[in-house]
Parts: structure tokens; C-alpha cells; sequence
């Protein structure tokens, strides 16, 4: 048989996009392509962990809420001893938290999430409004930069946001099943500003 | 009339090149950008704005601000409708409809004023001393009467077309309020780098600058207010926000504030709110939200004509409006002669000034004299006559004793000022009164928050400025940075020289204090005869304060009055409780982007979208929404739909979506001992590759939740929970982990997302799977048992794993794969059954099947439950300790006639059973004493074709074949069921081990 497609957490859900006016105010693009696993150090195996880490990616693991990114992989940090891990996907998630298993043994947890979590992310100049109306959280550039990360919640849905560049550019994961109602918070909320979709 | 006809020639922050049409009550009026509706309908000549909400009397308007009590109308038509609107805040656009309110038939004619002739009537306390009794009609005829008779506008009751939004704000400095003392304190705060947000509730930055004759460095006040806003809105750090009202103060610094983002709007603009409430965190705040001039209570004070002194100076100076042309001013301080100044430069005549203190300076002698009037020094106003259509005069009580009438149609009154201390208050903060200016001001202000200015009852412009300037640089300072020293510009004198007067002695009229709830200073003087004198009890005795300008205008003078009656000190009488919201927020504000569908997110399943292309009804289960059945063409009722699916699964094979069910991932070399502790029954003896069912006890004794666990490698476990608590049990293991036993070296994490998980059950359910699975895998029973798991791709390389676990009591698996593949999993294992028959089931089907095999599920997991009354007895282990073991061997706990699960059935098969009845012995009345447990879950068998039922019955299992009635007074039922097994179909479990 061909194997089923897979169907994305954003799919039908950002459609209402298309009726509001467009431009560059703020572009939103699911992030089907990201690999994600939760990292826990197992017990006493922190600083063993760490310098795994430095030496497969060349990460110096955060100890707070940050994300330290290289080579396509990052780490956020999401409590004492976790973090959310991200990598390229290329279609086949489940390797990336597969490998880094392996990679990790003894030393960490690995639990694969590439599908537990859908991503967003958001970009331009209205971003920060946007999330205003949901995040509770201060964006500010004198508070809140790259490399800066929160677990937090938007519109009553646990979010975890992570910031990546100046432009402001957010990436924003919510639990998989709560993308339709985020969604729909999202365009109500950033219908004021000029929007951009991309697929 | 002519349009306009009160408009002053020249003057005014208005802009007289572009003319606004509006409606008041149907007639059209004209106005300018700038005009408040309040302003526009002065400038029209319009006296009359509104009816009392007791006696009907006409009323006007009496300030130009938030305190507004008396001109309330209906804004707006249709859905759109907002009752209680103050016309004082309004701002004028092109094309606004406004009703007057509180009217039949019409405002000028309104018949329910003849409530005024039986005023005696309506006196403090009418409603409790009158609809006393009999009790048996407070809930059919008074409250109804009441009701009707209460409120002044009328709601739309149409849903509203406008969206509003919510939305967060944090900063270095908030400055509220953007008169003198807040601008400054932004300019200060801001120059010296600080993130500075500053609310205004005005659409125009400025205070009182804008509505009085003053003067900063050399400029207008309405002028340098302007260049301040222009060097604001310049600075990428500072957040402006007009039309923003800050109407709470709460902990740590935090402020809401109401936005209103479309309100001087026809409609608001495309994809923008109505409304927006913020949440403002600051680090620190500066209050600079003024006073509230307050009035004199004296006989007819109500009459329309009769305002507020700094209200008719914002009409005339910031409006060009003139509320009257021939006009007295009664003011006990120097601020209200400000008012004979400024009218001096219009066409306004004062005829009379009556200030009751014995002796003005020389200067303001000077000024009557310029201006033409009389002055009656140590003189009073003891009543104001006037009909709907205005003031006709006022009789001065002059110094000497005589009354003299002034033939006026205004009067403008001046009684100090109030200042705006509810921010201090919001947290618990008490006002202290100050006897120089005879006000209260703020006592002991929030950690983190400031008052400036008129606030702080500095009234006069430079203790403003100068207040503004050291508390914004405080602010900044304590934020971290330094402020650049910079002075205080130079500004007018203003001087107060308050003598108090409350209430003028010797009117003969009836004399208002509380004018949106008619309240009177003899109401104040009934409620002390009879008891009520703390003045919260004057407050609900009389409704003082209580209507929706929480008594702004009116509170000082009613507690004063009071204080006079009972002999004490204003201080010694206190105030009333500052709550917010400052002014009224729209309940649609707070509810934001939730209301409707959106009032709290909904979760989807991995095949939602599937099954609402198959129409399945869908049922919230928590935040899910699942299928709860799936209508086939011609089935109109669920049992029909319900019963095909059981049959279906138990004849042939089923597949339901069970993705919601909580999963944890467990791992460390310490998972196995964890699960031992908080299950009853042992997992570190798990085989890898086996999955058991296991029960979980609260610290108490009692069943907390019931779920499998399958055992995938030596050190890591898949715990699955029930769909309801896979939050709580997430939590309670990081509770047992973090707290009790961080030396256990286990990592674990909710993996529910994650997984697409679907039920695929019934005799054919492996002949269907079998056409899935990836070479090389091997499902057969010898291969994969009962109770045994194997990863194995599917569907031609999805990840996937396979349990062999059974909720249905038929052969059945569990299939998980990575959620983004269950859409397309579920259409090919539909595709695969399809020669079977396969039938897609709900969680209704779930249910009919789990009560059919007597599986415990929500209902009997009800928190009072323990595993022994749920038949997990043999479960809990005599060889480990597990959380809730010592507990569960309590006495109560361990009674052998304690309610325990067992099934029913219908004696006369034909009856239908009903969760909820109550057990009672057959012949026993139907009383609590007689209650022997309750039915927990029915539903109808398919496989029996009759109703069945699971309940906690007394003694339980021990007395299968005992009859008893299910009474169920709810609903009418009391029937007579045999007690049986809870296991209907397949009591050895052959089925699902074949």
C-alpha cells in the first residue's frame, strides 16, 4: 500500500488568513519540518550530559530559559535538567529524537515530541503586538531578545515561545491537539495587522 | 432652534471646519471633532438629559467628566444599544444616535414622575420595610416588581456584533492620568530613559490643562500639554494610551485598564476590538489621576441648570458651549471664582456670586464688581427652582438671614474637591482626611505606587508640576535610571482656601445628595434616626454610592451629613470601601476573545477532521471534543446509531480514535520502583513487552485512577491514564518524584500528543491489522498475546506500536502511531475492514461495551470509591508499600458493607434504568436512612437487548440475586433490579484472548 500522508497539526486551521488584508505586518509559518524531543538528564548525569552535548553539536546547554542553537539543532531550556531539543526533520522526525537517544544513553531521557507539539512562527514588525494580546509575558528587546525562551501561555493555551532573531521572529509551540483554537485566536488577534501566510 | 445656538463665537479645542450630525432622542443636532455628546448638546441648547431613577425628576448635566451621575443615555441603535452611556464621555462622531432613558413617554413628558408626588413613599430602606411579607411572595411578585421597576437603561438583548480584546503591557513607569502632574511625571520619567506607558481616560492628553485659563512657562496649559504629548510621542520607549481608563490597582504592581479602542466610532474599524482590556504590569506607578469636584446640597440642587463650577468652566474654555447666559456661582473656596473670571471673556453674565464664607479678598470683590454681579458674601444657596426646560432662579440666603431671589438659568456650584484616591485603596488602603483642604486623601499607597498632584491633594498647578517632576524622577531612579535634574517651569498661582459646607441649612425643597440613586439628605437623616449609621450600613440602607458613579460626586457630602447627625468627626465617620473598577468595564471586555465556541480552547483528536467527514456527533469530553457516535443515513436516534456500532464491534470489527487517553513516558533505572509506589499493584516485575492494568490510590486510601502500563525496554515504562486525568496524574508523579522521593533516578514526560492511538476491536480486529503492519511483524495470538506490545511500522513505514489491550472485552489492539499520520491511519485501517465490515464507534459505543464487560470508568471512579469496593481488592499488594495503602486499611474504609460495585439488571426486562437512582430494600421507604448506594452508569445492551446497569450497592458483590428498587425521584422512575455480576458479556474473557 502507498503510505498515508501525514497531515500537519496547522492544517485547515489558518485558512481564515486568506480574507485578511496582506502584507508584511506580521507573517505566520507553521514549522511542519521541526523535530522535536524533551531531554532529562537522568540523576548525577548533568555535567556528563553537558559535555556530550558541547561535543556532538557544539551547544553549551543552557541552565535557564534560554535556547543555544548550532548547526541546525537547538536546546531550550524547560525546567532544572530539561530541555526541548529541535532539529531539521526532513521528513522523518522520529530519527532526530531516535539518534539523540542513542547519542545520549545513560546520560539523558529522550522522549520524541515532534508530533506532540505544533509550532508557529511568527515574523515582522507587528509580532510583538500580536502576541501582546495573548502572551503574558514582556517582549520587549530590553527584556526579552534572541536566544530568550518562556513557558508560559497564550489565550489559555500552554505555549512555550522562543525568540530567534532581532526582526522580531518568534517560534511558539502549543500542545498538537490546541492548533485550531490557537489558530483562531492568532488571526483574530493579528487581523488588525497587515498578514502573510506561507505554507 | 437654530443649530448651535449656545456655541461660544470663538475658542475651544474644537474644530469648527468640519460640522458632526447627531441624534439626541430623534432630533438633529450638530457638533464638532472634539465635543463630547455632553458638550454638543450644550452647544444645542439641550438642558434636559435624563430622569432620576426613583422620582423621574429632570436632570441635566452636572460635571464634564467620569463622575458624571445624571446625564446617562442609550448610545448607539439595535444590537449596538449601550445602556447607561455618560454623555460626558462620549466623544461626538458623525451620524450617533443617543436616547435619553428612564422616560415614559417622553422626556420631556414622562408620567412616571408622579413618583416624585409620593416621594414620602420612596424613602431609605422603601424596599425592605415594604416587600417584607408574606415570604411566599418575595420570589413571584417582588422580585419582579422590583426588577421592573429598577435600572434605568434598557440592554439590547441582542448578542453583541463588536469583538473585544485582551491584551498585556509592562513598563518601567505607568503614569495614570495625563493632566499637569502625569505629563510631567512622563516627561520626567521618560527623559530619564525609563519605559513609561501613560493612560489617560480623556481622548485628549491634558487634565484640567484643557478646561482651564492656565498658564506653564510662559504658554497655554492646553498648549504646553500639547508640546508634552508631541515630546512623548516621539520617544520609542514611551506607550501613550488615550481613551484608557486605569480602573484597578491589584498585587505586585499590576493594573487593569479598559482601552476604548472603537468607542468614538459609528463601528469600530475593520479587525480592530471595540474595547481592549489591558493588563498593565509596572514596575512602578505614578497616580496623577486628579479630583472630582464635589457638590453642595442644598434645596433643588438637582435642577437641570445647576453644575458643577469646573464643569461649566470645561464647557465654556475647552468647548466653546455655554450652559447658561445668565449665571450665579456658589463656591466655598477660591477655585470656583475661577468661573466668574473665565466667564468675564464670554458672553456669559454672572449675576450673582454667593460664597458663604463671611469675607472674599479684595480681588475677587474686584472681580464681581468687573463682572457685574452681586455678591452675597458669608451668603448660601438654600434653593434652586427650575422646571424640564431649566433654571428659573435660586433664593440666597444672604448673611444677614433674608432670602433673596436671583432670577438666573444656570448655577454653577463649587463644594472643594475630591481627590481621586481609589487606585490607593483597590488593595486594602485606607484615605486619611486632611482638614486643611477638608478632603480625604490617599493613606498608605500600594508598595510600588505614588500619587501626584490634585490626587495627592495638591490642587494648585505648581504643587502639580512639582509632584509630576520629583515622583517621576523617583520612579525612574528606582526603576535604575538617573534622572537629568531639571526644575519646574513656571505657572499660574492657584489657591483653594476651602471653608467646608456640606449641606445648606434651611432649604425648603428636596435637597439631593446621591443624584443617580435619589438619594437625599433626609434619607441620610432617616437612616441615622433609625439605626444605620456606620456608613456602610448608610450606604446599602439608602443606596448611597451604589448606583454606577459609585457616588463620586456625592460620597464625602452624605458621610459628612452623617457625621453632623451623630455628632462625630468625618475622620472618626470613615469612607466606604474603594473596589474596583473605577468606572464600569463591559463584561465583554473581561471575557475578551472567549466567549462563544472560544470560551476555552477546544482539543482535537489526530482523526478529527475524518470523523466530522463521516458527520459524527461530537461530545465535549473535558477540552476534547470527541466522537460520540457516528449516524449512518435513516438513523435519527443515537441508541439506533449506538447499538449498530456495539453490535458491529462484537460481531465483526470497530475502530474508535482513544488518542485523548493521558500517556506518560517513563524512564531512569528507577522507573520501575516508582511505579511500584504509586500503583497498587507491582510493575518492576513487568516482562519488557507486556503491558498490565493497574490502579493508583490517593494518599487517603481512595481510587484515584486506573489505567495500563506496558513495560517497552528495562528502564522505561508507558504509562497510559484516563482522558480526564492525565493532567492530575502527570502532576501527581512529579509530585511524587520532586517531593517524596527525589532520589529516584526516573525522568518522565506526557507524550498524549504525541500519539495517535485508535482502538481497533472485535473477532476480525487482527485480520484487519494484519493487512497494516509492516513485514516482519507477527501478530498472531502466539506471537503478540493478550496483554503484550510490539513496535512495528505500519502502513508501509509509519512508526508504530501495537498493544494488544482490550477496553471492549472483544480480541482487540491498541495502534499508535506519530499523531500527523493518525488521519491517514484511520482511513487505511477503515480501508483494511472494510471487507469485515468495519464500523467506525464513539465513545458512547465505548461506553455500552465497557459497562457490558463491568470496566470501572469515571462514574464509579468518584472519589469516594476505594479498589476494594471497584473489585481491584485482589490487586493491592501485600509485599510493597504504595501510596495509599495504610490509609486504605482504615475501618470505614474496609467495612464489608461499604457500597461496592456490582451490575443490575431489570426485573421486568421491558424498564428502563437511570444513572442516578438511588438503592432502597423492596418494601423500605424512601428515605436517606433507607439509601443502600446509587446506580452509576446504565446503558442498553445490545448483546442482551435489554438495559443494564453498574452501581455501588451495599455489600456489593455479596448479594448478586437480591432484588432491591432503583428509585429515582428525578425522574419519576422506581423500579425493581436484580443485582448481578457488573461482567454482562463474556464473564470468562475467552473473547479477548483468542
Amino acid at each position: 500500500m502507498s503510505s498515508p500522508l501525514p497531515r500537519f497539526a496547522f492544517t485547515g486551521h489558518l485558512s481564515a488568513v486568506g480574507s485578511l488584508p496582506a502584507g508584511t505586518g506580521i507573517a505566520v509559518t507553521p514549522c511542519n519540518d521541526l523535530a522535536l524531543a524533551t531531554v532529562i538528564a537522568r540523576k548525577g548525569q548533568a555535567a556528563l550530559l553537558a559535555e556530550r552535548i558541547r561535543a556532538l553539536f557544539g551547544i553549551t546547554l543552557p541552565t535557564g530559559p534560554k535556547r543555544v542553537a548550532a548547526g541546525g539543532v537547538a536546546f531550550i531550556g524547560m525546567g532544572p535538567g530539561q530541555w526541548l531539543a529541535t532539529g531539521q526533520a526532513d521528513g522523518d522526525p522520529q530519527v532526530f529524537a531516535a539518534k539523540l537517544k542513542q547519542d545520549l544513553i545513560g546520560l539523558a531521557s529522550v522522549s520524541d515530541q515532534s508530533d506532540a507539539r505544533a509550532v508557529l512562527r511568527l515574523s515582522g514588525a507587528a509580532a510583538r503586538q500580536v502576541l501582546a494580546k495573548g502572551l503574558p509575558i514582556d517582549l520587549h528587546p530590553r527584556v526579552f531578545g534572541p536566544g530568550d525562551a518562556a513557558l508560559s501561555q497564550i489565550a489559555l493555551i500552554g505555549a512555550h515561545v522562543w525568540q530567534i532573531d532581532e526582526r522580531p521572529t518568534y517560534e511558539i509551540a502549543v500542545f498538537r491537539s490546541l492548533a485550531g483554537s490557537f489558530a483562531d485566536w492568532l488571526i483574530a488577534s493579528a487581523a488588525e495587522f497587515r498578514i502573510a501566510t506561507m505554507p | 432652534m437654530s443649530g448651535q445656538a449656545r456655541r461660544l463665537s470663538s475658542g475651544g479645542l474644537i474644530d469648527r471646519s468640519r460640522t458632526l450630525s447627531f441624534r439626541f432622542d430623534g432630533k438633529p443636532m450638530t457638533g464638532h471633532p472634539g465635543d463630547t455628546l455632553a458638550s454638543a448638546l450644550i452647544a444645542n441648547g439641550t438642558v434636559l438629559a435624563g430622569r432620576s431613577f426613583k422620582y423621574h425628576r429632570p436632570r441635566g448635566i452636572l460635571t464634564a467628566g467620569s463622575e458624571e451621575p445624571n446625564a446617562l443615555v442609550e448610545l448607539r441603535t439595535g444590537a449596538r444599544r449601550e445602556a447607561n452611556t455618560k454623555a460626558t464621555t462620549i466623544e461626538l462622531y458623525d451620524g450617533l444616535e443617543a436616547h435619553s432613558q428612564n422616560r415614559w413617554p417622553s422626556l420631556d413628558f414622562d408620567l412616571m414622575s408622579v413618583n416624585s408626588l409620593a416621594s414620602p413613599i420612596f424613602v431609605a430602606g422603601f424596599y425592605y420595610k415594604t416587600f417584607m411579607w408574606p415570604a411566599a411572595f418575595w420570589e413571584r411578585l417582588y422580585e419582579p416588581l422590583i426588577r421592573r421597576a429598577a435600572g434605568l437603561g434598557k440592554a439590547s438583548k441582542e448578542p453583541d456584533p463588536d469583538t473585544y480584546e485582551k491584551a498585556f503591557a509592562f513598563c518601567d513607569v505607568l503614569v495614570i492620568g495625563a493632566g499637569p502632574a502625569g505629563l510631567m511625571a512622563a516627561l520626567t520619567a521618560s527623559r530619564a530613559g525609563a519605559r513609561v506607558i501613560l493612560c489617560d481616560e480623556d481622548f485628549r492628553f491634558g487634565g484640567r490643562l484643557l478646561s482651564e485659563t492656565l498658564s506653564i512657562g510662559g504658554q497655554s496649559g492646553a498648549d504646553w500639554a500639547a508640546a508634552a504629548a508631541a515630546e512623548l510621542v516621539q520617544n520609542p520607549a514611551v506607550t501613550l494610551m488615550r481613551r484608557t481608563t486605569v480602573f484597578g490597582g491589584y498585587d505586585q504592581g499590576t493594573y487593569g485598564a479598559l482601552e476604548r479602542v472603537g468607542d468614538h466610532l459609528p463601528v469600530p474599524l475593520p479587525h480592530t476590538p471595540r474595547q481592549r482590556l489591558w493588563k498593565i504590569v509596572a514596575k512602578r506607578a505614578v497616580l496623577a489621576a486628579g479630583a472630582v469636584e464635589r457638590q453642595i446640597v442644598f434645596g433643588g440642587n438637582d435642577r437641570p441648570g445647576v453644575m458643577m463650577a469646573s464643569a461649566l468652566r470645561s464647557y465654556v474654555n475647552r468647548f466653546a458651549a455655554a450652559p447658561a447666559r445668565r449665571l450665579a456661582v456658589f463656591t466655598n473656596n477660591d477655585d470656583g471664582w475661577k468661573t466668574v473670571a473665565d466667564c468675564l471673556r464670554t458672553d456669559v453674565r454672572v449675576e450673582a456670586v454667593i460664597d458663604p464664607r463671611p469675607a472674599v479678598p479684595d480681588a475677587f470683590r474686584r472681580l464681581a464688581a468687573q463682572a457685574g454681579a452681586r455678591l452675597f458674601e458669608g451668603g448660601q444657596v438654600c434653593d434652586a427652582h427650575g422646571t424640564a426646560r431649566g433654571l428659573q432662579s435660586v433664593d440666597v440666603l444672604t448673611a444677614a438671614g433674608s432670602t433673596v431671589p436671583v432670577s438666573v438659568d444656570g448655577l454653577a456650584m463649587s463644594g472643594g474637591w475630591n481627590p481621586a484616591v481609589a487606585l490607593t485603596c483597590h488593595l486594602g488602603g485606607r484615605p486619611v482626611w486632611r482638614d486643611d483642604i477638608s478632603a480625604f486623601v490617599a493613606g498608605a499607597a500600594p508598595p510600588g505606587l505614588t500619587v501626584a498632584g490634585a490626587a495627592a491633594g495638591g490642587f494648585d498647578l505648581r504643587s502639580c508640576l512639582a509632584d509630576g517632576l520629583r515622583l517621576g524622577a523617583e520612579a525612574a531612579e528606582a526603576t535604575g535610571f538617573k534622572a537629568a535634574g531639571s526644575t519646574v517651569p513656571e505657572a499660574s498661582d492657584e489657591t483653594l482656601n476651602l471653608m467646608p459646607l456640606w449641606k445648606v441649612a434651611g432649604s425648603r425643597t428636596k435637597a439631593f445628595v446621591d443624584f443617580q440613586n435619589d438619594v437625599t439628605a433626609k434619607d441620610i437623616a432617616l437612616a441615622e434616626r433609625e439605626g444605620f449609621r456606620s456608613v456602610e450600613h448608610l450606604k446599602r440602607y439608602t443606596t448611597l454610592g451604589m448606583a454606577t458613579d459609585q457616588g463620586k460626586t456625592a460620597n464625602v457630602n452624605g458621610l459628612a451629613i452623617m457625621a453632623s447627625l451623630t455628632g462625630k468627626s468625618i475622620p472618626e465617620t470613615g469612607t466606604t470601601t474603594f473596589r474596583p473598577p473605577y468606572t464600569p468595564v463591559a463584561i465583554g471586555a473581561f471575557a475578551g476573545h472567549h466567549r462563544e465556541k472560544h470560551f476555552r480552547s477546544t482539543r482535537l483528536t489526530p482523526s478529527h477532521a475524518w470523523a466530522a467527514e463521516q458527520g459524527a456527533v461530537f461530545v465535549e469530553s473535558g477540552q476534547w471534543l470527541r466522537a460520540q457516535w457516528f449516524p449512518k443515513p435513516g438513523e435519527t436516534d443515537w441508541l439506533t446509531s449506538v447499538s449498530r456500532e456495539v453490535k458491529a464491534v462484537r460481531e465483526g470489527v470497530g475502530v474508535c480514535d482513544v488518542s485523548t487517553l493521558g500517556k506518560i513516558d517513563i524512564q531512569g533505572p528507577d522507573a520501575g520502583l516508582l511505579l511500584d509506589r504509586v500503583y497498587i499493584n507491582t510493575f518492576s516485575a513487568l516482562a519488557v513487552g507486556k503491558v498490565r492494568y493497574g490502579a493508583m490510590l490517593r494518599e487517603d486510601g481512595i481510587v484515584m485512577d486506573d489505567g495500563t502500563t506496558a513495560r517497552l525496554a528495562d528502564d522505561h515504562y508507558l504509562m497510559s491514564t484516563t482522558t480526564a486525568n492525565a493532567g492530575k496524574v502527570m502532576q501527581h508523579l512529579e509530585f511524587c518524584h520532586q517531593v517524596l522521593w527525589p532520589e529516584l533516578d526516573v525522568q518522565m514526560v506526557s507524550v498524549t500528543e504525541q500519539w495517535a492511538q485508535f482502538s481497533v476491536a472485535g473477532p476480525r480486529a487482527r485480520d484487519t491489522l494484519a493487512k497494516l503492519v509492516d513485514p516482519p511483524a507477527d501478530i498472531s495470538n502466539a506471537a503478540l498475546p493478550y496483554m503484550g506490545v510490539i513496535d512495528t511500522a505500519v502502513c508501509g513505514g509509519v512508526p508504530g506500536r501495537l498493544f494488544r489491550i482490550s477496553f471492549s472485552g472483544e480480541l482487540a489492539y491498541e495502534l499508535a502511531v506519530p499523531a500527523r499520520y493518525g488521519d491517514g491511519v484511520m482511513r487505511a485501517i477503515v480501508a483494511a475492514g472494510a471487507e469485515y465490515g468495519i464500523v467506525a464507534y464513539g465513545t458512547e459505543a465505548l461506553g455500552v461495551m465497557r459497562i457490558e464487560k463491568g470496566h470501572p470508568a469515571g462514574n464509579e471512579l468518584n472519589g469516594t470509591a476505594t479498589a476494594r469496593d471497584l473489585g481491584f481488592g485482589k490487586l493491592m499488594s501485600q509485599k510493597k508499600d504504595y501510596i495509599g495503602r495504610v490509609m486504605a486499611e482504615r475501618p470505614g474504609l474496609t467495612d464489608p458493607d461499604r457500597p461496592a460495585l456490582a451490575g443490575f439488571k431489570p426485573v421486568k426486562r421491558a424498564d428502563r434504568l437511570r444513572a442516578g437512582a438511588h438503592f432502597l430494600g423492596l418494601g423500605a421507604e424512601a428515605t436517606a436512612r433507607n439509601d443502600e448506594g446509587y446506580m452509576t452508569s446504565v446503558a442498553f445492551s445490545p448483546s442482551l437487548s435489554h438495559w443494564i446497569g453498574l452501581g455501588l450497592i451495599k455489600g456489593g458483590p455479596a448479594r448478586y440475586g437480591e432484588h432491591v428498587r432503583a428509585y429515582d425521584p428525578v425522574r419519576g422512575g422506581d423500579i425493581e433490579v436484580e443485582i448481578c455480576s457488573p461482567v454482562f458479556v463474556d464473564p470468562e474473557g475467552v473473547r479477548l484472548r483468542v
